[in-house]
């Protein structure tokens, strides 16, 4: 069964001195893709700027838009209204490993196997994608990572910032939902299967009353490629479900940030972010 | 036209106009040296340093270590040298604007100009004075020739007019002698290449109070203070002429305060003239400085430079 | 035989290459044969002295370049390079279908992306890229052009065929070099020019300025066309200055422009102006901070999204290194065949992907007889020439290789043509490469006849790059003898006719001879006068 979901994500910056002009673009508007429907989407700034819209490479909706004239705050809000996926159960068919690592496979999907950024190579990290591998078949192997990072890392708060890599993250044994879907590419892509990172919205009860809003937050996960893309949340050992609100999809949250610019003059501090989500039914 | 190439203009026009007025000061400073035999050299030597604004050194002021100081010391960029390179640098980033001739007559001074140097100190510093003059003189020539009257050149020409302004006055500032009669007047119309005009003007013998009419009022001497003036007012009424036409007071800043320090000039008698000399000078340069501020701010519009910094993620 | 080319058969027989005058020792090629008459009376000091004025010519007028951020006058040869007609029209013709191709590749993989589908290409070889920007994606140029200016790089080999070496499109430089050799070139020999019926190279800007006129947004009628400079630093700032002057558009800094809802405007004495051409010779790293590098000062924010609005065109386009990476070149033949389904015109130098293991392993063992290049090098920086090379160079070559096979590619040592060029104080063989120029105004690619020969100065050298010791040659493409257009007479007079002639300046009035000689007597007389006291 699929949810709609309203989400109100607000985040932003507070700058030391005022900031004479800023380019910033938003990846904040969930995606229509794969089942999920956006009914609604709006995006405002504060101070109010003429936003601009397009697709990325990765099918994102970006919102660009650029603010002159002094000011020491930056708030970007998006407000949507979304038609979740329902939870699909782990799929059928799922190709072996030996076919995984066929030549059009590895090609069509070269971007998800190659380490990335955030996500790089690492020899013992590697090893334990094969042992993972050799006892698993791909279907079975998504969920037992999930395990494996679940027991490596704990979550919390603070500890890790957006630019930790899932190497210093698991070094740390600590981190948030973002270090804990790198950690699981790392090892998806060491064994061979393609994967990917999401970024989204997660509904925080699975059994939420309709029309009350509560707080969520803005969440990360995996999808592998198992002859189709599969979602899976290994910060919480779950296949995505209705709750999961898609934003955007890439090789790692470098290619997704929910808030990315520029700005002349002075320094910036987060201003965190908040999340509101109501179900509509 | 662009702001920054503008900028560039009317500095390759100040710049310039220092290096050559800078030339002829220090010619004249080391031709009187060795013509007054009753001279203190090195206080003479600290003097002029104060008249060009540079604090007295540690070191000799003779007119060698003077004629270091403000002609071949490349880190200041009020000696020739550091005038020329300046010169030089601000053409290099206006080369699509200012033309093939004018860039290849800077930049060929600046090639030369460590050769000169070398030939200064070999023959005395007058080889190196009389290069500087001809070279700048080539320079104005070919502006004058080759550059349409666009506002490329008239940032060009405000800028060397301003400059002049500046610069007569502290020619005048370094001669102020007790004696009126004395010699050294006629040096300063030399240097500014005045003395045949004077004397076609007055036709009579050199006295302090005709030479400093003459260098602050006449109006058709094209070195005078009230010339350049006129010629600074007449390009920012240009400048600011397509724009906003005032029909009341004047909006432009520039305009307003060259046109005050003009009239004022223009209506003082001869004798409160040198009465008020020393004061008159000082408030001659500090309207250079003012206009020239004022006119950065209109037209160059430089904000602070923008460097750009990733927002902390959020 | 002159003393100029005293040695040169012996060297040039050393060098085992093709040289481009002499077919035989003595015996110069036809294309030649009247340069050879004309160099072969002057005295090396004649030649020298004519050097000097050169230098001092291009010194004063900052022709020069930055090499350790010492400015020096690029180094020109005195003797041209000639290209006859025949073989110019091939490589018009090879280098139009090289860039028609590299277009379409552009095209495709910043859109749809069929050749990777049909994997004409493998997916990671352009995936991989670090010329791919995927900021790029998307951004379509209202005419079609990528492209703009292209740099097409070919050397002459052993039999005396053309090859392309390199392809260049992003942003080609040396362009201001081939119109300033040719003006230097005119003065120092005119003679030369009077026996010689060289095509012109000076309307290079003028074609610049109407391609990048027709690359601009659709809904502007008359588009505003910038030059964009890193600034005076650059070691190409000479030629933005001079592309600028000669297109009579303003050369702009990064900081001069502001983008504000993606509309691009110059700061100007009159206030903000529009700007709907950016003709960047930024790279693709430092242009906009939002996109690339944050630290970027020369750059300019939002310039990316207001291209990619439409509102401003950015030439070349962002992304281009995609296509002209070494390792891409050696796919181009095979583009050719995919998307004009035409055969290569001008063939590429035998190359090895080292990405293929096979290929690899072969290469591996053959290091010292091969030439390795870095894909992503530019300026001759990183290449190890293998027969050169120490045993201790080749360790570490090897090391790099087998940690980073993308990274780099192998080919068979050309000998690359070679020249006669003054060196010390004769002639000797040196070899050269061609750079030719082409400019797309999204209907027709004009290729400047010509282009930029480069000459490795040392001798023996094969690196032709300025900063590695260059210099280079005017490069003199003959026009055809029956060619009409530009055999046209000035104001179309028939042959043979004379021209009206005018009447002359007016002239002052002068003292009449009597006057002169009653001055003189008058001096006399003075004189005489004087003489008593």
């Amino acid at each position: 069964m699929s949810w709609q979901v309203r989400v109100e994500h607000s985040t932003g910056y507070r700058y030391g001195n005022p900031v004479i002009s800023s380019y910033n673009e938003a990846r904040i508007v969930p995606q229509t893709a794969s089942g999920q429907v956006t009914l609604e989407a709006d995006v405002r700034t504060e101070p109010a700027a003429t936003t601009y819209r397009y697709w990325d490479y990765w099918g994102t909706q970006v919102t660009a838009f650029d603010i002159h004239g002094p000011h020491q705050e930056l708030i970007v809000t998006g407000r949507s209204v979304v038609q979740t996926a329902s939870g699909r159960g782990r799929p059928t068919n799922v190709p072996r490993w030996t076919a995984l690592a066929d030549e059009p496979v590895t090609d069509r999907f070269v971007e998800f196997i190659r380490p990335s950024h955030s996500a790089p190579d690492h020899p013992e990290l590697a090893d334990t994608a094969r042992e993972l591998a050799a006892r698993h078949t791909p279907d079975e192997f998504v969920p037992a990572v999930g395990d494996w990072v679940r027991e490596r890392l704990t979550y919390r708060h603070g500890t890790t910032g957006v630019h930790t890599s899932a190497v210093d993250a698991w070094k740390q044994g600590e981190g948030v939902c973002q270090d804990f879907a790198h950690l699981a590419l790392v090892l998806m892509r060491a064994a061979g299967l393609p994967a990917r990172y999401v970024s989204g919205y997660l509904h925080p009860s699975a059994d939420a009353a309709v029309g009350e809003t509560v707080v969520g937050q803005s969440h990360a996960w995996v999808e592998g490629w198992l002859g189709d893309w599969w979602g899976f949340d290994p910060t919480n050992g779950v296949a995505v479900g209705e709750q999961h609100v898609i934003v955007a999809r890439g090789r790692d949250y470098n290619d997704v940030p929910p808030l990315l610019g520029v700005y002349s003059g002075g320094s910036s501090t987060s201003l965190g972010v908040t999340v509101a989500v109501t179900r509509l039914g | 036209m662009l702001s920054r190439v503008a900028e560039s203009l009317f500095w390759i026009g100040r710049y310039s106009e220092r290096a050559e007025h800078t030339a002829r000061i220090l010619d004249v400073h080391v031709q009187r040296v060795l013509e007054d035999p009753w001279l203190d050299e090195a206080s003479a030597g600290r003097e002029l340093l104060a008249v060009m604004g540079l604090p007295a050194p540690d070191g000799e002021t003779d007119s060698r270590g003077v004629t270091e100081l403000l002609a071949f010391d490349p880190d200041n960029p009020s000696s020739i040298t550091g005038a020329i390179c300046a010169a030089r640098e601000n053409a290099r980033g206006a080369r699509d604007v200012v033309s093939s001739e004018v860039w290849e007559c800077l930049n060929a001074t600046w090639n030369d100009l460590s050769h000169s140097e070398q030939l200064a100190r070999r023959l005395g510093p007058h080889v190196f004075f009389r290069t500087i003059r001809e070279r700048t003189a080539m320079l104005a020539g070919l502006v004058d020739a080759t550059l349409a009257r666009d506002d490329g050149w008239r940032f060009l020409v405000l800028g060397r007019s301003l400059e002049r302004v500046d610069m007569t006055g502290r020619l005048l500032s370094s001669s102020i002698s007790e004696d009126p009669a004395s010699q050294s007047w006629v040096s300063l119309l030399r240097s500014c290449g005045a003395h045949e005009a004077y004397l076609r003007t007055y036709r009579r013998a050199v006295d302090a109070s005709r030479v400093a009419e003459f260098l602050l009022l006449d109006r058709l001497f094209p070195r005078s203070v009230y010339w350049s003036l006129s010629m600074a007012e007449q390009i920012l009424a240009e400048l600011d002429g397509a724009r906003g036409r005032a029909r009341f007071t004047l909006d432009d800043k520039a305009r307003r305060i060259v046109g005050r320090t003009r009239t004022e000039l223009e209506f003082r008698s001869v004798d409160e003239l040198v009465d008020d000399m020393p004061d008159l000078l000082v408030s001659l340069q500090r309207t250079c400085s003012t206009v020239s501020e004022a006119v950065t701010t209109r037209y160059f519009a430089r904000d602070a430079p923008r460097s750009w910094a990733t927002e902390v993620p959020a | 035989m002159a003393d100029l080319f005293e040695g040169y058969a012996a060297e040039a027989e050393a060098t085992a290459a093709w040289d481009e005058v002499f077919e035989a020792p003595d015996t110069p090629r036809g294309v030649y044969s009247s340069l050879y008459d004309a160099l072969q009376p002057l005295s090396s000091s004649d030649l020298a002295g004519r050097k000097a004025a050169l230098d001092r010519a291009f010194r004063d007028a900052g022709i020069t370049f930055n090499l350790f951020g010492e400015e020096r006058p690029f180094p020109l040869d005195l003797v041209p390079r000639l290209l006859d007609n025949p073989e110019w029209e091939i490589i018009e013709r090879g280098i139009t279908q090289r860039i028609r191709t590299l277009e379409a590749f552009l095209a495709d993989v910043y859109g749809r992306a069929e050749v990777l589908e049909d994997g004409i290409v493998p997916r990671r070889l352009v995936l991989s890229s670090a010329h791919f920007h995927r900021a790029a994606h998307g951004i379509d140029p209202p005419n079609g052009v990528r492209a703009h200016v292209s740099g097409i790089d070919l050397i002459r080999d052993e039999q005396g065929g053309f090859r392309v070496l390199e392809d260049n499109v992003r942003v080609p430089s040396g362009v201001s070099y081939v119109v300033e050799n040719r003006r230097a070139m005119t003065r120092v020999f005119p003679e030369l020019f009077a026996t010689h019926r060289v095509r012109p190279v000076a309307d290079y800007a003028a074609h610049l300025l109407y391609a990048l006129r027709a690359a601009g947004p659709p809904d502007v009628a008359d588009p505003t066309v910038v030059v964009l400079t890193p600034g005076v630093y650059n070691s190409a700032y000479f030629e933005h200055a001079l592309l600028a002057r000669q297109m009579g558009v303003e050369l702009v800094e990064g900081r001069d422009l502001t983008v504000r809802n993606n509309n691009v405007t110059m700061r100007t004495t009159e206030g903000d102006k529009p700007v709907h051409v950016v003709y960047r010779r930024i790279d693709d790293d430092w242009l906009d901070p939002l996109h690339f590098r944050p630290e970027s000062v020369v750059g300019c924010a939002g310039l990316l999204n207001a291209a990619r609005a439409g509102r401003v065109t950015i030439a070349n386009a962002v992304g281009n290194g995609v296509a002209d990476d070494k390792l891409m070149y050696t796919y181009v033949p095979d583009l050719i065949r995919y998307y004009l389904g035409e055969e290569p015109i001008l063939a590429n130098v035998d190359t090895y992907r080292l990405e293929e293991p096979d290929q690899r392993a072969h290469v591996l063992e053959r290091l010292d007889q091969l030439v390795l290049k870095p894909v992503d090098g530019s300026g001759g920086k990183g290449i190890v020439i293998g027969p050169q090379a120490s045993a201790a160079e080749l360790d570490a070559l090897r090391a790099k290789i087998e940690a980073d096979p993308r990274g780099w590619i192998a080919q068979r040592v050309v000998r690359l043509s070679t020249s006669p060029t003054l060196a010390d104080d004769r002639l000797g063989p040196r070899h050269v490469d061609l750079r030719p120029f082409a400019v797309n105004d999204g209907t027709k690619i004009w290729v400047l006849p010509g282009g930029l020969t480069r000459v490795a100065l040392p001798r023996g050298s094969l690196i032709v790059n300025s900063s590695q010791g260059g210099g280079s040659k005017d490069t003199w493409v003959l026009a055809p003898e029956a060619s009409t257009r530009e055999s046209v007479s000035i104001r179309n007079r028939p042959a043979g006719m004379s021209p009206p002639v005018a009447e002359g300046p007016d002239i002052g009035p002068s003292a009449s001879s009597d006057q002169q000689q009653q001055q003189q007597q008058q001096q006399r007389r003075q004189l005489v006068v004087v003489r008593p006291c």
